[in-house]
Formats: structure tokens, sequence, C-alpha cells
């Protein structure tokens, strides 16, 4: 009988069951695909909850999801309770027997983004994940991961409040992510999303108006695929040296796309818009990788993680 | 734990049957058991009607058949995802999560249920009065702007304040013995000439107080319709249930994508349409109050 393969993954210093993570936006706080019968939490290796910020927010007007060609827009606008209700209300109640659960933190400001880290510090979060696309009010709006600096402040003003695994998530819509890694890295992360989505809009023609309440959203699904892979490809250049590891994730919506993103470096296989198609991915994916390690006679997943040839 | 664990299926639906009515309207027969033995009015399946567009398509469910494991809908072919759908044939099979979403509360069989639907939005009240017949009262009220795509016939019931040419009724309700009347603007024979709530109107205007006091309105259909549904409810002190619709992603609570405002204690909320809805209390809904 031939040996098991082993699919657990060694992701910046937590041991996840599976190289699968469900990604933040698309699970809303941990329980929800539970409803569906055949999901499993033990398929996966952590779920990322919904974004959270210090305060409830009501989130964007309607519309705020509408598909495009081989992808999606959204636009929720982080609609969450607050971080205190997370940690009082929702994390107590969540299955943290069966699968991880990480928190999304976010912030306008980097008081906010430190605030957040010190609350999920003392929670049973096991990590927790930084949108760092978030707008800085105080400096005009711009989102503080288009500026690699601030960027890097943000992990460094939650890395003094939490001594927490923290997982910063890369935008595409930067024109430097290897030096937006590097400089996160520095500044003390311990792993790396990529990519979050890019930035995109649909018109409504009858109207005349944006499909979006927001006007804008974020594109996700295989249309972004080729992007993720490229900007993983960018980023492992400066994560490898450091031994920090990529939560790949954009567009991954089959096995073959898994594998993909294995062999492009990503330690960690992001599932966001994918369940949307397939509510029951994760079972497919975990069969898809069992077929092409024993095939090619690998006996663990982490072997075949950055194994491209270039 | 989530207490609504395996609540909700993923079938391979296959197309049973699929009949084209005028109106760009189509009726889909689908083999779904799971769904049709699980699912309760008002809710509704979550469909992906062709490869070509993975994200998949709410779509009400208009009677369910759990012996024989089938599941009806009605859809007009408005958007790209209906269009699409309406090329379905019969042995196709159709990814389908199901079923989905809160019912109407008809819990309290001491009630007149006053079931209103307008267009596509008759499907739910199809099967609520369905599901009713024989346990509570109920009455329906349907309209169209294009034939219904029912079979019709003259109603055996008498309605209070129906009165003239309004003479009616889909014949699957006569025969599980559904008082129902119909209404429309497009001049179709038998049918009330004007919008379905103030046909409604009329049957509730002419209730004792004591009847009217125990009514209840269900509605499905357009915005306008649902507007003057919430309406109705208010001049009269019915109580009102609405169930509407929005743009969907996941269908099952994960990315809030298709919310509606509520305010409940007085604070304002977007609510999730697709698991803390479809169904809705008029009274939460600020749009509609």
């Amino acid at each position: 009988m031939s040996k098991p393969i082993d699919l657990s993954v060694n992701f910046a210093g937590l041991k996840l069951q599976t190289p699968l993570v469900l990604l933040s936006g698309c699970v809303g706080f941990g329980e929800e695909y539970t409803r569906i019968e055949g999901f499993s939490n033990a398929d996966v290796g952590a779920v990322i909850l919904k974004g959270t910020t210090l305060e409830p927010r009501m989130g964007n007007a309607p519309h705020r999801v509408y598909e495009t060609p081989a992808g999606m827009l959204n636009a929720i606008g982080l609609q969450n309770p607050g971080t205190r209700y997370v940690i009082d209300e929702v994390l107590p109640r969540l299955p943290h027997h069966e699968t991880q659960f990480w928190a999304n933190a976010n912030g306008s400001s980097l008081e906010e983004y430190a605030e957040v880290a010190a609350m999920f510090d003392d929670s049973p979060v096991t990590a927790i994940e930084i949108n760092i696309s978030c707008p800085n009010v105080k400096e005009g709006g711009v989102h503080f991961g288009n500026d690699p600096c601030m960027a890097a402040k943000v992990v460094a003003a939650m890395r003094a409040r939490t001594s927490k695994p923290l997982i910063t998530k890369l935008s595409p819509n930067n024109a430097d992510i290897a030096e937006t890694a590097r400089l996160c890295i520095e500044a003390g992360t311990d792993g790396l999303s990529v990519i979050n989505t890019l930035v995109g809009m649909a018109v409504d023609v009858e109207n005349r108006k944006p499909v979006i309440g927001n006007i804008s959203g974020g594109l996700s699904g295989p249309c972004v695929k080729p992007v993720a892979l490229w900007k993983i490809h960018q980023t492992r250049a400066v994560a490898d040296k450091h031994g920090v590891p990529i939560l790949g994730q954009g567009g991954l919506t089959t096995p073959q796309d898994a594998l993909e993103f294995a062999i492009t470096g990503a330690r960690a296989l992001g599932l966001g818009t994918g369940l949307f198609y397939d509510p029951l991915l994760c079972k497919k994916v975990l069969a898809g990788l069992e077929d092409y390690l024993s095939r090619h006679e690998m006996d663990s997943f982490e072997q075949l993680v950055g194994s491209l040839k270039v | 734990m989530n207490s609504n664990r395996n609540t909700i299926f993923e079938e391979q639906a296959s197309v049973v049957a699929h009949i084209h009515h005028p109106g760009a309207q189509s009726i889909l027969r689908l083999l779904a058991p799971k769904t049709a033995k699980s699912a309760k009015p008002g809710q509704f399946v979550h469909i992906r009607v062709s490869d070509a567009l993975p994200l998949r398509r709410p779509i009400s469910i208009m009677l369910t058949n759990p012996e024989k494991g089938t599941i009806d809908l009605l859809y007009k072919h408005i958007g790209e995802g209906t269009k699409q759908l309406s090329e379905r044939k019969v042995g196709e099979v159709l990814p389908m999560l199901g079923p989905i979403g809160t019912p109407f509360d008809v819990s309290d069989t001491s009630k007149r249920y006053v079931l209103i639907g307008g267009g596509v939005g008759v499907p739910p009240i199809i099967f609520t009065a369905d599901a009713l017949a024989g346990k509570a009262d109920v009455v329906v009220f349907a309209g169209s702007e294009v034939e219904f795509p029912f079979a019709l016939k003259p109603s055996t019931f008498i309605l209070p304040g129906i009165t003239g040419n309004t003479t009616l009724t889909i014949a699957s309700l006569e025969e599980r013995n559904i008082p129902c009347r119909l209404a429309s603007n497009a001049g179709l024979y038998g049918c009330y000439e004007g919008h379905v709530p103030s046909l409604a109107r009329d049957y509730l205007l002419a209730l004792s107080d004591e009847e009217r006091s125990r009514c209840v309105l269900l509605s499905c259909g357009p915005h306008p319709m649902l507007h003057a549904v919430a309406k109705l409810g208010r001049e009269l002190g019915v109580p009102a249930q609405l169930s509407l619709e929005e743009f969907m992603a996941c269908a099952i609570g994960g990315c809030a994508g298709c919310v509606v405002k509520t305010i409940e204690d007085g604070q304002e909320k977007y609510r999730r349409v697709c698991v803390d809805g479809p169904v809705f209390a008029a009274e939460l809904l600020p749009e509609f109050s």
C-alpha cells in the first residue's frame, strides 16, 4: 500500500490541516458554508473572517455584486459589526476544533489598524490578515497599499501590538508589488496574501449609470488568475529569501488552477469567487492535488510548492 | 456552531420539462429531490444557467412535488442569465443550490393569508397557496401585463368586493379550493382592469372589521407593486410580508452582496436578501414604509 499523501502545510508558524484557505469577504463570519450539505470545515486549513474595522460599518448601497466575463465585481464596503462584537459574540460560537479562523483587519488610520490588532491579539483567531487596501483618511484617501512605505507602516503598527502571525494582503493595483512585499517583511509580516482584487467597473447602458452602487468594485474570478500568478511569481523572489510564505489567491476555481498556484509558489491556496461557482469546490481541489501528487510520486503538498522551472 | 448546518443541498438538477409561454415566460421543471422534499413557500434556488455564466442566478420556487422529486420554476427572460436559462433543453443538468432563504411566516393558521403576486412574483404566491390549502384561510390575487402562463377558468368562489367581469382564476388553484382572481392592465379577458393591489384593496375593504383584522398580506412582485401593497397594509392596518430580490453571488450568506436596508430598533442596517430574506416584514423596510 502506498504511503498516504500529506496535504498539511506549515504557514507562518501555523500548521494548516490542508493548504486551502477560505477568503475574507466570501464566507461571512466563518460558518455560512456549513449550511450546505457536504461542505466540511475539516477540508480547509483556515477560514478568514469578513473584514473587520474597530467600529461597526453599514457597508455600501446596492448593487454590490455583478457578474462580468469570467469574473465578477464586488463593492460590499466592509459591512461589519465592529471588532468588539466579533470578539465577544462571533468568535465564541465558532467551531475552533474543526479548523482555524483568522481575522481580517482594516482601518482608516494607523491607530485604528493597531487597535484592531491589539484587540484580536487576545482572541481565539490564530492569525490576522491585514487588508492594506483601505483609504488612509488622514492622507486624502490614498490607499495604504498603494504606497509601499505606508503599507509597511501599517504592518509595523500592528506588529507592535500583537504576537499573532500577521499576513499582509498585497494589492495588484500597486506598481511594484515586490518592493511592497520587501518593506512589509522588514516591518514584521509573517506571510503575504497575493493578490487582492483589481479595481474595475461596469455600466448599465439603459440607465447610463454604473451597475455597482459604489461605482467601482473589486474584480475577481478566473479573469484575474494570470495576474495573480504573475504577482505571486514576482513576490516570491523577495518572500523566499526571508522564508515568508504566500497565500495565493485570485481566480482559483478548478483543481488545475490550484496546481498552477502551488507550483508558482503559493504555500496556501485561497478560495473566494470559486466557492460562488461551486460551493463544494474544496473536496474537488483536494482530490485533484492528491491525484497529481500521486502521479508525480510526491508524498507531500509542500514538495510541489514553488517547484516552477524557469 | 451554526444551527443551519446541512439545510441547503447542492443538486445536479436535470431538466424534466421546459415549457415556453407568450411574453418571454418559461416554466422549468427540474428533478431535485432533496430540494423538493424540504422547500418551504417563499424560498428559492440558486442555479447555474450555463457554463458561460458560472455565477448562479436566484429563482423562486413555484411548486414542489416531493413524491416525484421535482420542483417547478417560472421565470421571465429579462437579463442574460434568464435568456441563457431559456435555452436549456430536457435532459440537460444544471448545478443548483436549494432550498434557500427565510420563507413566508404562515405559522398562525387562525389568520387569513391574502396573497398578492405580480408577474414573476406570482410563483412564490402559488407555492404558498398550495402549501396552505386545507390548512389555513387563503385568497390569491395575481397580476400580469402579459398572458398568464397557466390554464385559467371561471371561478366558482364568490369573493366580497369583486364585481363585474373579474371572473377568471388559475385552474390549479380552483382545483385545490383556493379562491383567486386576476388583474391586468393589458385588457385580458376575465381579469380586473387595473393593478393587482387595487383588486386586493376592493376585497379587503368589503370585509368586516373582524375579518380584516385576521388578514396578513404576503406579496412578491415588481417594486412599484410592493410599494402599493405596503401602502395598502398601512392604510388598512393589515401586516404585510414582502419577498424581495437583488443581485446575488453566493446566496448562502457568505458575501453580503445582496442586501436591503432595514430599520430595526431605530437603527439602519443592511440585511442579506438571500438568508435573512428574501421575505421581510414590510415595516422593517424603509424603502416600503
